[in-house]
Protein backbone atom coordinates (compact mmCIF):
# COMPACT_ATOMS: atom_id res chain seq x y z
CA UNK A 1 0.00 0.00 0.00
CA UNK A 2 1.61 3.30 -0.74
CA UNK A 3 1.32 6.15 1.13
CA UNK A 4 0.39 9.02 -1.27
CA UNK A 5 -3.00 8.31 -2.17
CA UNK A 6 -3.61 10.80 -5.19
CA UNK A 7 -4.87 9.08 -8.29
CA UNK A 8 -2.53 9.46 -11.12
CA UNK A 9 -3.08 8.43 -14.15
CA UNK A 10 -0.56 8.41 -17.24
CA UNK A 11 -2.71 9.46 -19.82
CA UNK A 12 -3.66 12.54 -18.12
CA UNK A 13 -0.35 13.21 -16.69
CA UNK A 14 1.91 12.70 -19.92
CA UNK A 15 -0.76 13.06 -22.83
CA UNK A 16 -2.32 10.41 -24.78
CA UNK A 17 -0.29 6.64 -24.65
CA UNK A 18 0.85 6.51 -28.49
CA UNK A 19 1.46 2.60 -28.34
CA UNK A 20 5.36 3.12 -27.62
CA UNK A 21 6.16 2.42 -23.77
CA UNK A 22 7.04 5.46 -22.41
CA UNK A 23 10.48 5.11 -21.06
CA UNK A 24 12.44 6.97 -18.70
CA UNK A 25 16.35 6.91 -19.41
CA UNK A 26 18.96 8.25 -16.65
CA UNK A 27 22.28 9.00 -16.92
CA UNK A 28 24.24 8.68 -13.51
CA UNK A 29 27.96 7.97 -12.67
CA UNK A 30 28.35 5.07 -10.26
CA UNK A 31 30.58 7.59 -8.19
CA UNK A 32 27.70 9.30 -7.34
CA UNK A 33 24.49 6.99 -6.80
CA UNK A 34 20.90 8.71 -7.12
CA UNK A 35 19.48 7.39 -4.03
CA UNK A 36 16.36 9.55 -3.71
CA UNK A 37 15.50 8.33 -7.61
CA UNK A 38 15.79 4.40 -6.17
CA UNK A 39 12.97 5.58 -3.04
CA UNK A 40 11.25 6.92 -6.18
CA UNK A 41 11.57 4.29 -8.24
CA UNK A 42 9.92 2.03 -5.88
CA UNK A 43 7.15 4.12 -4.93
CA UNK A 44 6.45 4.12 -8.93
CA UNK A 45 6.42 -0.03 -9.03
CA UNK A 46 3.64 0.09 -6.23
CA UNK A 47 2.00 2.79 -8.22
CA UNK A 48 2.61 0.99 -12.39
CA UNK A 49 3.68 -1.76 -13.88
CA UNK A 50 7.40 -1.08 -14.51
CA UNK A 51 10.03 -2.09 -16.69
CA UNK A 52 13.21 -1.78 -14.94
CA UNK A 53 16.31 -2.27 -16.44
CA UNK A 54 20.32 -1.43 -15.67
CA UNK A 55 22.83 -1.06 -18.15
CA UNK A 56 26.68 -0.01 -18.02
CA UNK A 57 27.70 2.70 -20.46
CA UNK A 58 31.57 2.14 -22.40
CA UNK A 59 32.50 5.20 -20.63
CA UNK A 60 32.55 3.19 -16.89
CA UNK A 61 34.70 0.06 -16.18
CA UNK A 62 33.76 -1.90 -12.99
CA UNK A 63 30.21 -1.11 -11.19
CA UNK A 64 30.02 -2.84 -8.02
CA UNK A 65 27.18 -5.30 -8.03
CA UNK A 66 24.65 -3.58 -5.87
CA UNK A 67 25.09 -0.94 -8.36
CA UNK A 68 23.54 -3.68 -11.08
CA UNK A 69 20.97 -4.59 -9.05
CA UNK A 70 19.71 -1.97 -7.37
CA UNK A 71 16.49 -1.44 -9.58
CA UNK A 72 15.46 -5.18 -8.11
CA UNK A 73 15.57 -8.27 -9.83
CA UNK A 74 15.33 -8.70 -13.88
CA UNK A 75 11.76 -8.77 -15.41
CA UNK A 76 11.14 -12.35 -16.54
CA UNK A 77 8.64 -11.35 -19.11
CA UNK A 78 10.95 -8.32 -19.92
CA UNK A 79 10.56 -9.07 -23.84
CA UNK A 80 6.52 -8.03 -23.79
CA UNK A 81 7.16 -4.47 -23.85
CA UNK A 82 3.33 -4.01 -24.21
CA UNK A 83 2.67 -5.46 -20.55
CA UNK A 84 3.82 -2.43 -18.91
CA UNK A 85 2.71 1.04 -18.51
CA UNK A 86 6.54 2.85 -18.26
CA UNK A 87 9.92 2.21 -18.78
CA UNK A 88 12.98 3.38 -15.83
CA UNK A 89 16.44 2.52 -17.61
CA UNK A 90 19.32 3.50 -15.58
CA UNK A 91 22.85 3.78 -17.31
CA UNK A 92 25.88 3.92 -15.50
CA UNK A 93 27.78 6.41 -17.49
CA UNK A 94 30.61 8.57 -16.68
CA UNK A 95 28.47 12.16 -16.36
CA UNK A 96 29.63 14.88 -14.75
CA UNK A 97 25.95 15.87 -13.93
CA UNK A 98 22.72 13.26 -13.61
CA UNK A 99 20.83 13.58 -17.01
CA UNK A 100 17.04 12.64 -17.79
CA UNK A 101 15.66 11.94 -21.00
CA UNK A 102 12.09 11.25 -21.31
CA UNK A 103 9.73 12.37 -24.54
CA UNK A 104 12.73 13.97 -26.04
CA UNK A 105 10.67 15.33 -28.76
CA UNK A 106 9.01 17.48 -26.77
CA UNK A 107 11.46 17.97 -23.53
CA UNK A 108 14.93 19.10 -22.97
CA UNK A 109 16.98 16.76 -20.98
CA UNK A 110 16.53 17.54 -17.68
CA UNK A 111 19.74 18.11 -15.28
CA UNK A 112 20.37 17.46 -11.76
CA UNK A 113 18.86 14.53 -9.67
CA UNK A 114 16.43 16.83 -7.71
CA UNK A 115 14.98 18.13 -10.55
CA UNK A 116 14.53 14.03 -12.08
CA UNK A 117 12.70 13.79 -8.41
CA UNK A 118 10.39 16.14 -9.13
CA UNK A 119 9.16 14.83 -12.05
CA UNK A 120 9.30 11.84 -11.20
CA UNK A 121 7.00 12.45 -7.82
CA UNK A 122 4.87 14.20 -10.27
CA UNK A 123 3.88 10.73 -11.98
CA UNK A 124 2.65 9.75 -8.73
CA UNK A 125 0.33 12.32 -8.58
CA UNK A 126 1.08 13.47 -5.49
CA UNK A 127 2.52 16.76 -5.44
CA UNK A 128 1.09 19.66 -2.54
CA UNK A 129 -2.22 21.44 -4.13
CA UNK A 130 -1.37 24.37 -2.19
CA UNK A 131 1.09 26.91 -3.06
CA UNK A 132 2.77 27.34 0.25
CA UNK A 133 3.42 23.78 0.74
CA UNK A 134 4.71 23.01 -3.06
CA UNK A 135 6.84 26.05 -2.43
CA UNK A 136 8.19 24.87 0.85
CA UNK A 137 8.81 21.30 -0.62
CA UNK A 138 11.03 22.83 -3.33
CA UNK A 139 12.63 25.24 -0.85
CA UNK A 140 13.72 21.81 0.86
CA UNK A 141 14.99 20.19 -1.91
CA UNK A 142 17.07 23.46 -3.11
CA UNK A 143 18.59 23.40 0.76
CA UNK A 144 19.58 19.73 0.48
CA UNK A 145 20.94 19.90 -3.26
CA UNK A 146 22.94 23.06 -2.69
CA UNK A 147 23.50 23.50 1.05
CA UNK A 148 23.75 19.54 1.53
CA UNK A 149 25.22 17.80 -0.73
CA UNK A 150 27.66 21.02 -2.61
CA UNK A 151 28.14 22.97 0.78
CA UNK A 152 31.17 22.68 3.26
CA UNK A 153 30.98 21.38 6.79
CA UNK A 154 29.95 24.44 8.42
CA UNK A 155 26.48 24.57 5.45
CA UNK A 156 26.10 21.12 6.16
CA UNK A 157 25.76 21.88 9.87
CA UNK A 158 23.46 24.77 9.23
CA UNK A 159 21.33 22.41 7.10
CA UNK A 160 20.82 19.63 9.61
CA UNK A 161 20.04 22.48 12.61
CA UNK A 162 16.90 24.08 10.03
CA UNK A 163 16.15 20.44 9.57
CA UNK A 164 16.23 19.59 13.17
CA UNK A 165 14.43 22.32 14.25
CA UNK A 166 11.59 21.86 11.51
CA UNK A 167 11.29 17.88 12.78
CA UNK A 168 10.57 18.83 16.32
CA UNK A 169 7.54 20.69 15.04
CA UNK A 170 6.29 17.82 13.34
CA UNK A 171 6.53 14.60 12.16
CA UNK A 172 7.86 15.10 8.51
CA UNK A 173 9.31 18.11 6.86
CA UNK A 174 6.00 19.59 5.55
CA UNK A 175 4.17 18.44 8.74
CA UNK A 176 1.96 15.75 9.31
CA UNK A 177 2.65 14.73 5.15
CA UNK A 178 5.10 12.49 4.29
CA UNK A 179 6.60 14.01 0.66
CA UNK A 180 9.65 14.33 -1.83
CA UNK A 181 10.95 16.56 0.19
CA UNK A 182 11.24 14.15 3.22
CA UNK A 183 12.72 11.81 0.54
CA UNK A 184 15.30 13.91 -0.99
CA UNK A 185 16.45 15.70 2.29
CA UNK A 186 16.58 11.63 4.04
CA UNK A 187 18.85 10.70 1.26
CA UNK A 188 21.16 13.55 0.76
CA UNK A 189 21.73 12.78 4.80
CA UNK A 190 22.34 9.41 4.00
CA UNK A 191 24.69 10.15 1.51
CA UNK A 192 26.92 12.90 3.16
CA UNK A 193 27.70 10.17 6.16
CA UNK A 194 27.84 10.79 9.86
CA UNK A 195 24.16 9.88 10.56
CA UNK A 196 24.85 8.32 14.19
CA UNK A 197 25.95 12.03 14.82
CA UNK A 198 23.11 13.56 13.82
CA UNK A 199 21.06 15.73 15.78
CA UNK A 200 18.08 14.01 17.70
CA UNK A 201 15.32 14.75 15.64
CA UNK A 202 16.91 14.20 12.54
CA UNK A 203 17.83 10.52 13.56
CA UNK A 204 14.39 9.92 14.69
CA UNK A 205 13.30 11.17 11.35
CA UNK A 206 15.59 8.96 9.20
CA UNK A 207 14.21 5.87 11.75
CA UNK A 208 10.72 6.59 10.73
CA UNK A 209 11.77 7.05 6.84
CA UNK A 210 13.51 3.83 6.87
CA UNK A 211 9.82 2.44 8.68
CA UNK A 212 8.40 3.00 5.50
CA UNK A 213 10.16 0.35 3.51
CA UNK A 214 10.28 2.63 0.89
CA UNK A 215 14.34 3.45 1.69
CA UNK A 216 14.93 -0.16 1.56
CA UNK A 217 16.24 -0.11 -1.73
CA UNK A 218 18.71 2.59 -0.61
CA UNK A 219 21.02 0.87 2.53
CA UNK A 220 22.96 -1.49 0.32
CA UNK A 221 24.85 1.06 -1.55
CA UNK A 222 25.61 3.21 1.71
CA UNK A 223 28.26 0.40 2.66
CA UNK B 1 -7.30 37.78 0.24
CA UNK B 2 -3.92 38.71 1.89
CA UNK B 3 -1.42 41.06 0.63
CA UNK B 4 1.97 39.62 -0.57
CA UNK B 5 4.98 42.26 0.06
CA UNK B 6 8.40 40.97 -1.48
CA UNK B 7 11.28 43.42 0.16
CA UNK B 8 14.29 43.43 -2.18
CA UNK B 9 18.10 43.51 -1.11
CA UNK B 10 18.65 46.94 -3.50
CA UNK B 11 22.43 46.88 -3.06
CA UNK B 12 22.13 43.24 -5.36
CA UNK B 13 18.54 43.10 -6.80
CA UNK B 14 17.20 40.23 -7.27
CA UNK B 15 15.85 40.55 -11.19
CA UNK B 16 13.91 36.92 -11.23
CA UNK B 17 11.90 38.15 -8.35
CA UNK B 18 11.34 41.14 -9.88
CA UNK B 19 10.51 40.29 -13.08
CA UNK B 20 8.31 37.63 -11.68
CA UNK B 21 6.84 40.01 -9.41
CA UNK B 22 6.09 42.63 -12.61
CA UNK B 23 4.19 39.62 -14.36
CA UNK B 24 2.31 38.18 -11.99
CA UNK B 25 1.17 41.85 -10.71
CA UNK B 26 -2.25 42.50 -12.46
CA UNK B 27 -3.37 38.64 -10.95
CA UNK B 28 -1.58 38.74 -7.65
CA UNK B 29 -1.97 41.62 -4.96
CA UNK B 30 1.86 42.12 -4.38
CA UNK B 31 3.42 44.91 -2.76
CA UNK B 32 7.40 45.35 -3.52
CA UNK B 33 9.62 47.58 -1.48
CA UNK B 34 13.42 48.00 -0.93
CA UNK B 35 15.23 46.69 2.30
CA UNK B 36 18.01 44.98 2.98
CA UNK B 37 17.65 41.40 2.18
CA UNK B 38 15.45 39.79 -0.08
CA UNK B 39 12.24 38.02 1.27
CA UNK B 40 8.86 37.51 0.13
CA UNK B 41 7.04 37.94 3.09
CA UNK B 42 3.54 35.41 3.25
CA UNK B 43 2.42 35.40 6.44
CA UNK B 44 3.95 36.00 9.91
CA UNK B 45 4.65 32.20 9.58
CA UNK B 46 5.55 31.66 5.84
CA UNK B 47 8.49 33.59 4.56
CA UNK B 48 10.90 32.79 0.99
CA UNK B 49 14.30 34.42 1.28
CA UNK B 50 15.93 32.44 -1.80
CA UNK B 51 14.51 33.85 -5.60
CA UNK B 52 13.83 30.55 -7.11
CA UNK B 53 11.45 30.04 -4.04
CA UNK B 54 9.94 33.14 -4.43
CA UNK B 55 9.67 32.93 -8.13
CA UNK B 56 7.79 29.68 -7.99
CA UNK B 57 5.45 30.69 -4.97
CA UNK B 58 4.69 33.61 -7.00
CA UNK B 59 4.16 31.55 -9.89
CA UNK B 60 2.03 29.44 -8.58
CA UNK B 61 -0.56 31.78 -7.09
CA UNK B 62 -1.21 33.20 -10.61
CA UNK B 63 -1.69 29.94 -12.53
CA UNK B 64 -3.81 31.17 -15.27
CA UNK B 65 -0.31 33.06 -16.65
CA UNK B 66 0.80 29.08 -17.02
CA UNK B 67 4.36 30.88 -15.64
CA UNK B 68 5.71 26.81 -13.88
CA UNK B 69 4.25 25.32 -17.77
CA UNK B 70 1.41 24.05 -18.85
CA UNK B 71 1.62 20.42 -18.17
CA UNK B 72 3.71 18.08 -15.75
CA UNK B 73 6.99 17.89 -18.65
CA UNK B 74 6.84 21.64 -18.72
CA UNK B 75 6.90 21.70 -15.44
CA UNK B 76 9.94 19.81 -15.48
CA UNK B 77 11.53 21.86 -17.84
CA UNK B 78 10.95 24.95 -15.82
CA UNK B 79 12.92 23.24 -12.53
CA UNK B 80 15.65 22.26 -14.78
CA UNK B 81 16.37 25.91 -15.87
CA UNK B 82 16.10 27.48 -12.85
CA UNK B 83 18.68 25.20 -11.34
CA UNK B 84 20.64 25.61 -14.76
CA UNK B 85 20.17 29.81 -13.75
CA UNK B 86 21.73 29.21 -10.41
CA UNK B 87 24.27 26.66 -11.12
CA UNK B 88 25.57 27.42 -14.04
CA UNK B 89 24.96 31.12 -15.01
CA UNK B 90 25.48 32.93 -11.66
CA UNK B 91 28.97 33.38 -9.87
CA UNK B 92 30.22 31.81 -12.67
CA UNK B 93 33.72 33.72 -14.49
CA UNK B 94 33.25 31.30 -18.18
CA UNK B 95 30.39 30.89 -19.25
CA UNK B 96 31.01 29.55 -22.70
CA UNK B 97 29.47 25.43 -22.31
CA UNK B 98 26.32 27.11 -20.46
CA UNK B 99 26.05 29.41 -23.13
CA UNK B 100 26.89 27.04 -26.30
CA UNK B 101 23.76 24.80 -24.19
CA UNK B 102 21.21 27.52 -23.91
CA UNK B 103 22.01 28.36 -27.68
CA UNK B 104 21.59 24.60 -28.63
CA UNK B 105 18.28 24.77 -26.37
CA UNK B 106 17.01 27.63 -28.16
CA UNK B 107 17.56 26.90 -31.84
CA UNK B 108 14.16 25.79 -32.71
CA UNK B 109 12.38 27.45 -30.10
CA UNK B 110 10.96 31.07 -29.24
CA UNK B 111 10.64 30.34 -25.63
CA UNK B 112 12.63 28.16 -23.30
CA UNK B 113 9.69 25.99 -22.19
CA UNK B 114 6.35 25.11 -24.13
CA UNK B 115 4.71 28.37 -26.31
CA UNK B 116 4.78 31.04 -23.81
CA UNK B 117 6.84 32.87 -21.61
CA UNK B 118 7.71 31.16 -18.41
CA UNK B 119 9.91 30.98 -14.99
CA UNK B 120 12.45 29.18 -17.30
CA UNK B 121 12.48 32.33 -19.70
CA UNK B 122 12.36 35.27 -16.88
CA UNK B 123 15.51 33.27 -14.54
CA UNK B 124 18.00 32.27 -17.49
CA UNK B 125 17.13 36.14 -19.26
CA UNK B 126 17.88 37.47 -15.24
CA UNK B 127 20.86 35.98 -14.76
CA UNK B 128 22.41 36.77 -18.12
CA UNK B 129 21.54 40.27 -17.75
CA UNK B 130 22.83 40.32 -14.21
CA UNK B 131 26.28 38.41 -15.16
CA UNK B 132 26.57 37.56 -18.36
CA UNK B 133 25.29 39.54 -21.17
CA UNK B 134 28.63 40.60 -22.36
CA UNK B 135 29.69 37.03 -23.06
CA UNK B 136 26.84 36.80 -25.39
CA UNK B 137 28.12 37.85 -28.91
CA UNK B 138 25.68 37.18 -31.69
CA UNK B 139 28.41 35.44 -33.70
CA UNK B 140 28.89 32.83 -31.48
CA UNK B 141 25.55 32.34 -29.80
CA UNK B 142 22.62 33.28 -32.43
CA UNK B 143 19.58 31.25 -31.06
CA UNK B 144 20.47 33.20 -27.85
CA UNK B 145 21.15 36.57 -28.55
CA UNK B 146 17.67 36.41 -31.04
CA UNK B 147 15.85 35.21 -27.77
CA UNK B 148 17.46 37.42 -25.43
CA UNK B 149 16.88 40.42 -27.76
CA UNK B 150 13.36 39.38 -28.32
CA UNK B 151 12.30 39.39 -24.81
CA UNK B 152 14.56 42.59 -23.75
CA UNK B 153 12.28 44.37 -26.13
CA UNK B 154 9.15 43.61 -24.46
CA UNK B 155 7.43 44.68 -21.08
CA UNK B 156 8.08 44.08 -18.40
CA UNK B 157 11.78 42.81 -19.24
CA UNK B 158 12.68 46.21 -20.71
CA UNK B 159 11.29 48.39 -18.04
CA UNK B 160 12.83 46.06 -14.91
CA UNK B 161 15.86 46.12 -17.23
CA UNK B 162 16.36 49.95 -17.46
CA UNK B 163 15.31 50.26 -13.83
CA UNK B 164 17.49 47.25 -12.41
CA UNK B 165 20.38 46.66 -14.77
CA UNK B 166 22.13 49.71 -14.98
CA UNK B 167 21.82 49.89 -11.15
CA UNK B 168 23.75 46.21 -10.90
CA UNK B 169 26.46 47.39 -13.04
CA UNK B 170 26.87 50.53 -11.41
CA UNK B 171 27.39 48.19 -8.14
CA UNK B 172 29.92 46.18 -9.94
CA UNK B 173 31.76 49.23 -11.34
CA UNK B 174 32.24 50.43 -7.91
CA UNK B 175 33.14 46.75 -6.21
CA UNK B 176 35.58 46.33 -8.95
CA UNK B 177 36.96 50.03 -7.64
CA UNK B 178 37.48 48.72 -4.83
Amino acid sequence: ESVFRGTADLDSLLGKDLGALRDIVINASPACPPLCLLVLHALLCQRYQVLSSVHVHSSVSAVPPPLLSCLGPRHIDSHARQHFQLGFTLIWKDVSELQMKFNTQSMCPIEGEANVARFLFRLLGAEPQDPVAATQMDCWIDTAVFQLSEGGSKERAAVLRSLNAALGRSAWLLGQEFSLADIVCACYVLRAGQTTSAPVNVQRWLKSCQNLGHFDCVYPLLQ
Amino acid sequence: DMALNLTINSSNPPLGALLTAEHVKGSVNLSVEEGKDTMLHVSDKVQFSDVNSITRYLARVAPALGLYGSNMMEQTEVDHWLEFSARRLCGQSDLSSALGDLDKALALRTFLVGHSVTLADLCVWAALKGNGESQAKPNSYPHLCRWFLFLSSQVPFSSVGSKWASKISAIKATEKKQ
